[in-house]
């Protein structure tokens, strides 16, 4: 579990920070790109006029400076202005789609749950390269799974199993943060109790901080009967709801993401029943 | 002593010719989405408590709606009139800003196509949502560190065949 956090922190970080070897340009006699390539990321804080006035200079020096037109975008994306966010967008995929088609579809689908858009650009970055596709931006899920969440959200769940199923079996995969919650999940949701739980239990045992597993987890022993432990999970599900230990992103609400009123309408149920 | 004092005088001219280079008429709005007041839209009274400051929703693990994100369905679900057609698909966008007592002022609304392109949605049905947004109290205020924050906060709403089927973030 440790080795899966360090994993993706410094996959994050390496994404989020990594610089370009702006000598690149200098042994080209780019001088131009050369000086945008200096400039880039020297503006200020995320949005601020500082930072968007200095993308604008990256790209008045270097109109190809493919990193440019996207930084200058991502604030438009996480403010709500999705017009704006995507012309410059599509202006970073038109120079390097290999780059940020990857990056365009997971935010298609975690902004918008544009779900058939996000499949298209995934689908379009796998058929433009021979390596592996790889994470989502914020390195919750191998776009993989983000691509059966996908399909999950336009009401194909067996599209999505088959896709997680497949893609698990892949030996060389890190098993991410949500994956058996979500394959566990979509097995609850088809009425397979056992191999829900045995997917739920996959999880906890990547993930054993999030109170969702637990809620689902007493979901399916429901489904089964196991009238204590569905009991016992929910209890467990509602500590951690309270102690901060539900499913959060900044930006958006994650598929399968629980609220305290369902944990509780649950917890009436058992009080009751 | 004596001789850092040129060097600081060089900072400080440097220091004022940033901030002259960031002034308020620059085509640049200070942040991403600032919404400045606008007498022939918004509501005079509706007061930001510090402009300057104004965070994103982001900013914070509070969330902005009371009962977390299920009230704001429930709201919208009870009160929305769909309008069963189609060709009506795309996502509608409110902005706004929630000041530092939980009160949201300075509405904006923008519609968009599936294809990302701005479009006017048939059936008023951006009005709508735009009143709705606007008549909406359940909002959070926030507090970090002891310190209450105004901040800003959208609703996108995606519409299919004239119907809610996502409200986001």
């Amino acid at each position: 579990m440790k080795q899966l956090y360090i994993t993706l922190f410094l996959l994050f970080y390496t994404v989020a920070y990594s610089k370009q070897n702006c000598n690149i340009y200098k042994w080209e006699n780019n001088t131009e790109c050369y000086k945008a390539c200096r400039l880039y990321g020297k503006g200020g804080s995320q949005g601020s006029r500082s930072s968007q006035k200095n993308y604008d200079r990256v790209i008045e020096l270097c109109p190809t400076y493919d990193d440019a037109y996207w930084a200058k975008a991502i604030p438009y994306l996480k403010r709500g202005d999705f017009i704006n966010w995507r012309i410059m967008m599509d202006k970073a995929v038109e120079l390097a789609p290999e780059k940020h088609l990857g990056y365009r579809g997971w935010c298609r689908y975690q902004f918008l749950k544009d779900y058939e858009g996000a499949i298209e650009d995934i689908e379009k970055l796998e058929s433009l390269v021979n390596y592996d596709i790889g994470f989502c931006q914020n390195s919750d899920y191998h776009l993989n799974i983000a691509k059966a969440l996908c399909y999950k959200g336009m009401g194909d769940s067996e599209k999505a199993l088959e896709i997680i199923e497949q893609h698990l079996m892949t030996t060389e995969y890190p098993i991410g943060l949500y994956d058996y919650l979500h394959l566990g999940v979509l097995y609850l949701e088809k009425g397979d109790y056992s191999k829900a739980i045995t997917a739920l239990n996959a999880q906890i045992k990547e993930n054993d901080l999030l109170a969702d597993n637990y809620y689902y987890l007493g979901l399916a022993y429901k489904g089964l009967g196991r009238m204590m432990d569905y009991e016992k999970n929910i209890k467990k599900a509602l500590e951690m709801y309270l102690n901060d230990y539900g499913r959060y992103d900044p930006y958006s609400t994650p598929m399968d993401k629980i609220f305290l009123e369902d944990i509780k309408r649950e917890d009436k149920e058992m009080e009751l029943g | 002593m004596k001789n850092t004092y040129p060097l600081v005088l060089i900072l400080m001219i440097c220091l004022v010719a940033s901030c002259w280079n960031e002034s308020e008429d620059s085509p640049y709005p200070r942040q991403v989405g600032d919404i400045a007041f606008d007498a022939a839209l918004d509501d005079p009274e509706f007061m930001v408590c510090n402009e300057k400051r104004a965070q994103q929703y982001y900013a914070f693990r509070t969330s902005a709606f009371q009962g977390e994100k299920p009230a704001v369905e429930q709201y919208f679900e009870e009160r929305f009139q769909g309008i069963e057609t189609d060709g009506e698909d795309g996502y509608i966008t409110v902005r706004f800003i929630i000041n530092c007592e939980g009160k949201a002022g300075r509405f904006r609304l923008q519609e968009m196509g599936m294809d990302y392109k701005e479009k006017q949605f048939e059936h008023s049905i951006g009005p709508q949502l735009l009143e709705l947004t606007k008549k909406f109290d359940g909002w959070n205020s926030i507090v970090h560190k002891g310190q209450p924050y105004d901040y800003y906060q959208y609703l996108t709403f995606k519409i299919q065949g004239g119907k809610i089927t996502e409200i986001l973030p």
